[in-house]
């Protein structure tokens, strides 16, 4: 059973409504230790949401979070290997967010046993963060600096990311995906990262998980999920020939000049070779589209 | 190495063929150690077990072999074993798509041949 295998997250049978809006439904899903994860989904898809109740900062409505098969729900001794680094509000219920970044990573470094300040340190030199600050006072950018650094040097055996890459500019994000690797390279430790900017991270996701609507639609290596993927396109009469027999996710016509967006295995595709059609490969992103787009993409 | 890697295929099969190439040009030579996965994952910004993959699929090859606690190295050999797989390969992956595209060019069996006969002709003038 995964379930009792040590280090791994599982999640059973997770529902979760917030008031009518269903945003979780009946969700199964296993974290497996030493592994990073990319968390792929639309807008409401209800990421944000799934790491919350992986984390215990959610509640559920039913199911199980369990880590080493224990439920993490106010139970310290998972609590201490769980990091979930949230994004940072410049205001809160109360009025601003006058929270010193000090004062934050101090009660961060008080939360995890593993806490490492010098590493937190080195990051905030490197970011050219000013620990004085109040977290108002802080660009987007500056303060997605902030949840990585926190979530870095947490240390935590299972560290999880909501959209670390949102508000940085180009060179930053690079930087953290090698500040990723770098940590990865060092400590094995698992970590689940959730992005919207899906094709310069896929590199970097050993396996990537795709939530839609509440559910898992899939979880499993990248590059397994990328290869059962494909355009086909020629003239109509053949490509329809062609696709017989594959999955079809969606078509594009221009006049007899036919697109289609296939998922088989290249078993099958052996006879498209043979036609006079081609054949181009997806990358992560066009698969997303082509799962997750239910339509409302632009052909 | 090339600079950066396409989405045009897996990136474990673009790791392996970058090695492949390097080995070919001699940048790395028999019993020469190559980079590390680690290495590689920072210098192209991959996950390490992708790199991890494209090294096991040359190692499963024959074109490099682990030294325990070391790291991985160009076997003997692994230049002509590099050229013999692609020789394999070269039916399928250039013959094949040529005499498809010469056909629906609407050229003949014989003037394909004379392209090519002419192309190697000018190709050993280059020489």
């Amino acid at each position: 059973m995964t379930t009792t295998m040590d280090g791994v997250l599982s999640a059973r049978g997770v529902c979760k409504s917030y008031g009518a809006l269903e945003v979780l439904k009946d969700l199964d899903l296993d974290i497996l230790p030493g592994k990073i994860y990319g968390l792929i989904g639309r807008n409401g898809a209800g990421k944000t949401t799934l790491l919350g109740v992986l984390t215990a900062q959610n509640t559920l409505d039913s199911g199980s979070v369990t880590l080493d098969g224990e439920p993490v729900w106010e139970n310290q001794r998972a609590l201490d290997k769980l990091c979930f680094s949230r994004e940072l509000q410049a205001s809160l219920f109360t009025g601003q967010n006058t929270l010193k970044v000090r004062h934050y990573l101090r009660s961060a470094a008080a939360f995890w046993p593993g806490w490492d300040q010098a590493y937190a340190d080195r990051l905030l030199r490197e970011f050219r963060l000013d620990p004085k600050k109040k977290i108002c006072q802080l660009s987007k950018g500056q303060m997605s600096m902030v949840t990585i650094l926190l979530a870095l040097a947490s240390r935590a055996p299972i560290t999880i990311l909501d959209e670390p890459a949102a508000g940085l500019d180009v060179v930053m994000r690079e930087r953290f995906y090698q500040l990723l690797l770098e940590d990865y390279a060092e400590t094995g430790r698992t970590f689940l990262v959730s992005t919207h900017i899906i094709e310069e991270a896929a590199s970097v996701f050993e396996d990537v998980i795709i939530l839609d609507e509440g559910k898992i639609l899939e979880s499993c290596p990248t590059e397994e999920l990328i290869a059962q993927f494909h355009y086909i396109s020629g003239h109509e009469d053949e490509v329809d020939r062609v696709c017989r027999g594959l999955q079809v996710l969606s078509t594009h016509q221009m006049g007899r000049h036919k697109t289609c967006a296939v998922r088989g295995e290249m078993v099958k595709l052996r006879d498209a070779e043979a036609a006079d059609v081609d054949i181009a490969p997806m990358n992560l992103q066009k698969v997303f589209v082509a799962l997750c787009g239910h339509g409302d993409e632009q052909p | 190495m090339r600079g950066s890697l396409s989405d045009q295929s897996l990136i474990y099969l673009q790791i392996a063929s970058m090695l492949e190439d390097d080995i070919l040009r001699g940048v790395y030579r028999e019993e020469e150690q190559v980079p590390s996965t680690n290495e590689l994952a920072r210098a192209y910004n991959i996950n390490p077990a992708t790199a991890a993959k494209g090294i096991n699929l040359l190692v499963a090859d024959g074109v490099l072999y682990k030294r325990r606690g070391i790291g991985m190295f160009v076997a003997p050999g692994a230049g002509e074993k590099v050229m013999e797989k692609r020789r394999a390969a070269f039916y399928e992956s250039y013959i094949r798509p040529l005499v498809r595209e010469s056909r629906s060019l609407g050229l003949g069996g014989q003037a394909l041949l004379d392209l090519v006969s002419r192309a190697v002709k000018e190709g050993e003038n280059d020489l």
